[in-house]
């Protein structure tokens, strides 16, 4: 038994490495200078960090993308518990179609939406601003979907419960519902996050101004721009890259333990 | 006044039977009601009606003199202890309590000398800061009537709130609630199982089967006069022996009726003696404390008898049991409902008299 654990936790380990390998490999080269990049030998600089961030502007890119990552998550989040608990728990007129309507935008690849998207923000001029970013992805179907499914596991003895101690429905919500669903919200959540932020086409369509580039914008355009002499300068591409991953690597690792168990225990006979 | 009217509620779940039929009660102000009856009653229903987390679809309810059939329930003032606990998993034992004063917007002070107080006399002391799912069964029963005793409402609904307790916390409960009565002067809905706990709080007990009010009634003259067979076979401990009134021999009530004999009420002798009596022997002997409960093979079939623990010398054999006429029931053979025997004369009299023919 403990032996096989340590032959499945070897195993674990060379799988993740060669997950990370990658990443690993863009952080490594991001602190070399081009030199020993194309020559070979070790010269550790930060010197590529500092001309993404002073020459090519990353800190304004990275702050763009927190602000609107931050926003979709944040009232994508919030729309999508809302509707959530509204759908789990209430009978309202239409309320079975509007879910099935939710339940079908998953069906709708994005791709489809992305121009008729455009032209309507084009239309109220909403295009080139912090608001064109974050309006189109802050309607999560899935979101609402999956906080459903969550929430009707949640027993409904507990709202009632709370209704004769003196809840309203927005109290029950917030105070009960919301803490015994967080894990599930927290998981949502650094999936919306994570989604946005590797989000590329759409900024790219509707942003021109250099000011509101997201990272993933400025990252296409630096490896565009920086041909060099016939070669990408690499090392400052990766400096980049590794200014992408950090947050939400750090994201991920603050609320990691956060994630796991349910807390419904203790509930209920 | 009375606190709570429900007039005529019928109830029927969606795609379901129907739960209540017609069940009409008015229960007063302070009252102590305690709802006994089967599994599957409706017990619940009907409390869960009262607090308005049911709809009904007819009849009325009305609370403290309004119609309350569309309030919410935070607006009606009732505290309820739910059969299954419902206690907040994610909140300490002192918040579970705490949190109906916290949403009255009872300044935090208080609010947490109050949660304590109730988690002392509940004994929950210890437990203070631990979440639900640390405790135990009975812990968590004991969390979920703290909640509800923290605020002071004037009106409880407690579905089975004691059903998990030993039997020494439950007596102590028992107690508790009793002052808890006496204390805030509130009217208590009181789910039970339990005969003794029926018997012992009621002011009154509504006995419900199969979705029927059957009987509303002080818990002595539900022991004494049931309304139905139904009824008088539902309470007492150990049950009523019904028979057919042919069967018994030395019957003067109306004939063609089922007669009703509480155990208590059967006297059991070791040898014959002057006068009527029904022939047995004794098949299984109970010892449960100060009584003797003796089931009896009888030429009027099986017999239950509770008889003090001198009745018989050991090792008897045949017995004879003698019934006490003026506390017999008699039941109509085919509704089940109870006829009035002429017999009323004090016990002692016909005993006496019984010895002597
Ligand atoms: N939500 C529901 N939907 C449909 N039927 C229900 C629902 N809740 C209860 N019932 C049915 O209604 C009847 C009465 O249930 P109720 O819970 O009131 O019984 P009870 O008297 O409290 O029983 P117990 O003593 O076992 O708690 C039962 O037959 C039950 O199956
Ligand atoms: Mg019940």
């Amino acid at each position: 038994m403990a032996r096989e654990n340590r032959w499945l936790a070897a195993l674990a380990l060379l799988g993740g490495l060669l997950f990370l390998s990658p990443a690993l490999y863009s952080i490594a080269v991001s602190f070399q200078t081009a030199q020993s990049y194309y020559q070979g030998g070790f010269d550790p600089t930060l010197d590529n960090f500092i001309r993404a961030i002073g020459q090519y502007d990353f800190a304004r890119y990275l702050l763009n993308s927190v602000i609107v990552s931050g926003l979709v998550t944040l009232i994508g989040l919030s729309l999508a518990t809302m509707a959530a608990y509204a759908f789990a728990r209430f009978d309202f007129p239409g309320g079975n179609l509007m879910f099935a309507a939710t339940v079908a935008t998953l069906m709708i690849p994005s791709h489809i939406t992305l121009i008729p998207n455009y032209l309507s923000l084009a239309r109220v001029g909403l295009l080139d601003s912090y608001a064109g970013l974050v309006l189109p992805a802050i309607s999560n179907g899935f979101a609402a979907f999956f906080l459903r499914q969550y929430i009707k596991g949640i027993p409904r003895a507990l709202d009632e419960a709370a209704y004769m101690d003196g809840a309203r429905p927005i109290q029950v919500l917030w105070r009960v519902i919301v803490p015994i669903a967080r894990p599930a919200i927290l998981s949502m959540g650094l999936f919306i996050f994570i989604g946005e932020w590797n989000n590329y086409i759409w900024p790219l369509v509707a942003v021109g101004r250099e000011d509101l580039y997201t990272l993933q914008i400025g990252l296409a355009r630096l490896y565009k721009l920086n041909p060099g002499e016939g070669a990408v300068d690499w090392p400052l591409v990766m400096a980049a890259s590794t200014i992408t991953i950090l947050p939400v690597l750090a994201g991920f690792l603050l609320i990691e333990r956060h994630l796991v168990r349910g807390i419904t225990m203790g509930a209920l006979k | 006044m009375s606190a709570i009217t429900l007039d005529r509620i019928r109830k029927t779940y969606p795609g379901g039977p129907q739960v209540l039929h017609d069940v009409s009660m008015d229960i007063r102000d302070g009252e102590f009601i305690v709802i006994v009856g089967p599994s599957g009653c409706g017990k619940s229903t009907l409390l869960r009606l009262i607090a308005g987390l049911e709809s009904c679809e007819q009849g009325e309810i009305i609370i403290a003199g309004r119609r309350a059939n569309e309030l919410a329930p935070q607006d009606r003032d009732i505290a309820m202890i739910f059969q299954n606990y419902a206690l907040y998993p994610h909140m300490s034992v002192r918040d579970n309590i705490g949190f109906g004063l916290e949403l009255r917007r009872v300044p935090k002070r208080e609010r947490i000398a109050r949660a304590e107080a109730v988690a002392q006399t509940l004994q929950l002391g210890p437990y203070l800061d631990r979440k639900p799912g640390a405790l135990s069964g009975g812990q968590r029963q004991r969390v979920a009537m703290g909640r509800a005793m923290a605020r002071d409402s004037s009106t409880f609904l407690m579905d089975e709130p004691l059903s998990n307790l030993d039997n020494a916390l439950r007596v102590e409960m028992r107690t508790e609630i009793k002052d808890l009565h006496r204390q805030l002067g509130a009217t208590i809905i009181f789910v039970t199982h339990d005969q003794t706990e029926a018997l012992t709080l009621a002011d009154r007990i509504a006995v419900m089967m199969d979705g029927h009010l059957l009987q509303f009634d002080t818990p002595e003259a539900i022991y004494d006069r049931p309304a139905t067979q139904a009824v008088a076979a539902f309470l007492g401990q150990p049950p009523i022996n019904l028979l057919p009134a042919m069967d018994l021999p030395g019957w003067q009530g109306p004939s063609g009726c089922v007669v009703g004999l509480r155990p208590e009420t059967l006297t059991v002798h070791a040898s014959r003696p002057a006068g009527p009596a029904i022939a047995g022997r004794v098949t299984l002997s109970e010892m449960t404390g100060a009584v003797l409960v003796l089931h009896c093979d009888t030429d009027a079939g099986r017999l239950v008898v509770a008889a003090p623990r001198s009745a018989l010398p050991p090792g008897a054999g045949p017995v004879w049991i003698t019934h006490d006429p003026g506390k017999a029931l008699c039941f109509d053979q085919t509704t089940g409902a109870r006829i009035e025997t002429p017999v009323r004369a004090p016990a002692s009299r016909v005993q006496a008299a019984n010895v002597i023919a």
